[in-house]
């Protein structure tokens, strides 16, 4: 049995965000979600880029990123595996992105004319099926 | 000694006639790493490559490959190059056999286990002739000549053009998963921008003889956006726009596509009238492709 856990995450070319966000960020939407636990491990930097075409320099960036960032450790030669999780930025680092993202959220859907209830609503039920393990 | 750029020119000019195919060029590629280079066609690619592998002279300027001089390469310099390209220069009723035969004898430093390595993923026998395999085939198998030659350089022109997308995939898979390739730098000229996102570390964009880029793909596509506005009537001159690269009216509303603009972009349409103004980025098909657009001919504006 192998010791690596699947990593089901595709990349699109031709997308305005470059291959190595997509990767990132498709790492961290498993990880923040309970798909990939802590102490899996993840493909080695040449599995991953075969597995989707890619040059190895942008997994091993993108790895890179998300290590630096907490997500992720290295395991001196066995490879890299998911972190235990702990809080990976600080509080006002946290709140920073929070409001960045609200503002992005905002500006996305003021136009959309929904009642502010109905909206909160709808997040609200979104974020429950997103994080299923995570306490409310 | 080993050189920290593989191919360096210095103001390298060629000239045809009345044609200036290379414009006081100057371009370094470090040691290492996957290039790709793009340009329309007439953009200089061939012509650089020419004077850099020894075919053509320079008009003025020089150009100089591993280190030395492209006037002065000898069959040891040209041993450390490695060579493909969509046209093949191998007598059609050679034997695959005899070809890497020859090839094993030109080549003091050949290794085997490139070779193999690379034409396992073909279906490729010893005893049939060049002319009988397919175009995937001779594609790999140029690559697998061109790897066990341990080269130190790599250039490829087009490789994967006409290619059908099974051999193409077991051509990117050779290229950059195998091992003889961690030893060498790789230049790739390609139109194909999908597959240079995959591919490359560093993008180089020439065109009409000059360098006009040189950085990371994702560095390119960052500065370049895309605009859509509602401005009344025909909008601002288009010599007027800063960072213009395509301008088009859409259902009424106005779409820029524009280079190293930021916010003060939409004070500037605005400024012109605009009523809403919103940005997006673009991939790094669109950001080449409207960057090369730009200087080529285009119709003449039609009125709406």
């Amino acid at each position: 049995m192998a010791r690596t856990r699947a990593l089901m995450i595709q990349i699109a070319t031709g997308d305005p965000r470059p291959i190595g966000k997509q990767i990132v960020d498709a790492v961290r939407m498993k990880i923040a979600t309970g798909e990939l636990d802590p102490g899996d491990q993840l493909p080695s930097v040449r599995g991953l880029a075969q597995q989707l075409t890619i040059n190895p320099n942008t997994v091993a960036k993108a790895y890179a990123e998300l290590t630096a960032e907490g997500w992720l450790e290295s395991r001196q030669g066995l490879g890299l595996y998911v972190a235990p999780p702990r809080q990976r930025l600080s509080d006002a680092e946290r709140d920073r992105r929070l409001d960045e993202a609200i503002q992005r959220f905002l500006h996305d859907v003021i136009a959309l004319d929904f009642a502010p209830d109905e909206v909160q609503a709808r997040l609200h039920h979104e974020f429950l099926a997103l994080a299923p393990r995570k306490s409310a | 000694m080993t050189a920290d750029h593989v191919i360096e020119t210095v103001a390298l000019s060629k000239r045809y006639g009345n044609k200036l195919a290379l414009d006081h060029l100057d371009l370094c590629i470090p040691r290492g790493r996957i290039h790709a280079i793009v340009g329309a066609n007439g953009a200089g690619k061939s012509t650089l490559f020419r004077v850099l592998l020894g075919f053509l002279p320079p008009t003025s300027g020089s150009a100089r490959i591993l280190g030395r001089d492209s006037r002065l390469l000898g069959p040891d310099d040209r041993a450390r190059i490695g060579f493909v390209n969509e046209e093949h220069t191998l007598p059609g009723w050679m034997r695959v056999s005899q070809v890497v035969a020859m090839q094993q004898r030109q080549y003091r430093r050949w290794n085997q286990h490139a070779y193999d390595d690379v034409i396992g993923h073909y279906n490729v026998e010893p005893r049939q002739k060049i002319a009988q395999l397919s175009r995937g085939e001779r594609a790999g198998f140029n690559l697998a000549l061109a790897l066990a030659q341990s080269p130190e350089l790599l250039v490829l022109d087009e490789p994967t053009l006409g290619l059908d997308v099974v051999a193409k995939r077991a051509f990117l898979e050779s290229l950059m998963y195998g091992n003889a390739t961690e030893q060498c730098t790789v230049v790739y000229c390609s139109h194909q921008m999908e597959e240079i996102e995959r591919v490359a570390d560093n993008l180089v964009i020439l065109e009409r003889g000059r360098l006009m880029h040189m950085s990371a793909p994702e560095d390119f596509t960052a500065r370049v956006s895309l605009w859509i506005a509602d401005m009344p009537f025909k909008g601002p001159e288009r010599s007027t726009v800063p960072g213009l690269l395509e301008a088009q009216r859409i259902d009424g509303l106005h779409h820029y596509l524009v280079l190293d603009q930021d916010t003060d972009f939409e004070a500037f349409l605005r400024a012109a009238g605009a009523r809403s103004v919103q940005s997006m980025p673009v991939s790094l098909d669109r950001a080449v492709n409207g960057f090369l657009a730009k200087n080529h001919a285009a119709p003449a504006e039609k009125l709406q």
